[in-house]
């Protein structure tokens, strides 16, 4: 199943920190028109370019699916960021 | 018959469990035992690839710290994503690559095959250690 949150958090340690939760779901939602609009372009371009794009989509799905628990911290200047896809 | 077995058999007995779980018990006992029968500790397939980066900055004073881990399963799916490729465009891939001394056909490289490098991750660490940085890649 694709993500449907993430959060993001900076911490600036004594100059105060933030967390942000990111609805996903909600773009996925918003984006779902334009993926279907824009399906027939895709699959007319992927005839062009000798592509499936039934496949080409599988495998968007599969990678949207597979970036739950993916995590990003950095640490610099006494400033951290974490992002974490849930 | 060993201790273990002996008391789920009693428990199974006095009514504690019933068959369902006792076989279950059994079968856990028995992978136990081949696992140490042969030597070495049950491997757990790796979930993600953890990528970290201890840095110092020119200042000499504040480290950097990057952290990054990546399911597995991201770069299944990334390998898939090449298996994509239009023909012409792989034709211009293994052009360049042949110029750079790689001479490689992707067209031979088959999904099971790049199953099997993200399989054999598992077993990978890389440590670089530089004055300034220290680089380490390995999957958990």
């Amino acid at each position: 199943m694709i993500p449907f949150a993430a959060t993001i958090g900076v911490d600036r340690g004594k100059r105060g920190s933030l967390r942000l939760w990111i609805p996903l779901f909600l773009v996925w939602l918003l984006l779902l028109p334009l993926v279907l609009v824009l399906f027939p372009l895709a699959f007319v371009v992927g005839l062009w370019a000798r592509i499936n794009a039934f496949r080409l989509y599988g495998v968007v799905w599969r990678i949207l699916s597979s970036l739950r628990n993916t995590l990003v911290e950095v640490t610099n200047d006494g400033v951290a960021f974490r992002l974490r896809v849930l | 018959m060993n201790e273990n077995r002996r008391n789920i058999l009693e428990m199974l007995g006095a009514g504690k469990i019933n068959a369902d779980e006792a076989e279950r018990l059994l079968a856990a006992l028995g992978d136990e035992a081949k696992a140490s029968a042969a030597g070495g500790e049950v491997k757990t397939k790796a979930k993600y690839i953890h990528v970290t980066v201890d840095a110092e900055n020119r200042d000499g004073k504040t480290p950097t710290k990057v952290n990054i881990r990546v399911p597995m399963q991201l770069l299944r799916s990334g390998v898939r994503l090449a298996g994509l490729i239009p023909a012409q465009a792989r034709t211009h891939v293994e052009d360049a690559m042949r110029k750079n001394g790689v001479s490689l056909d992707l067209s031979q490289i088959r999904p099971e095959n790049l199953e099997e490098i993200v399989d054999q991750l598992q077993d990978l660490t890389i440590d670089v250690d530089d004055d300034n940085a220290k680089v380490r890649i390995y999957a958990e």
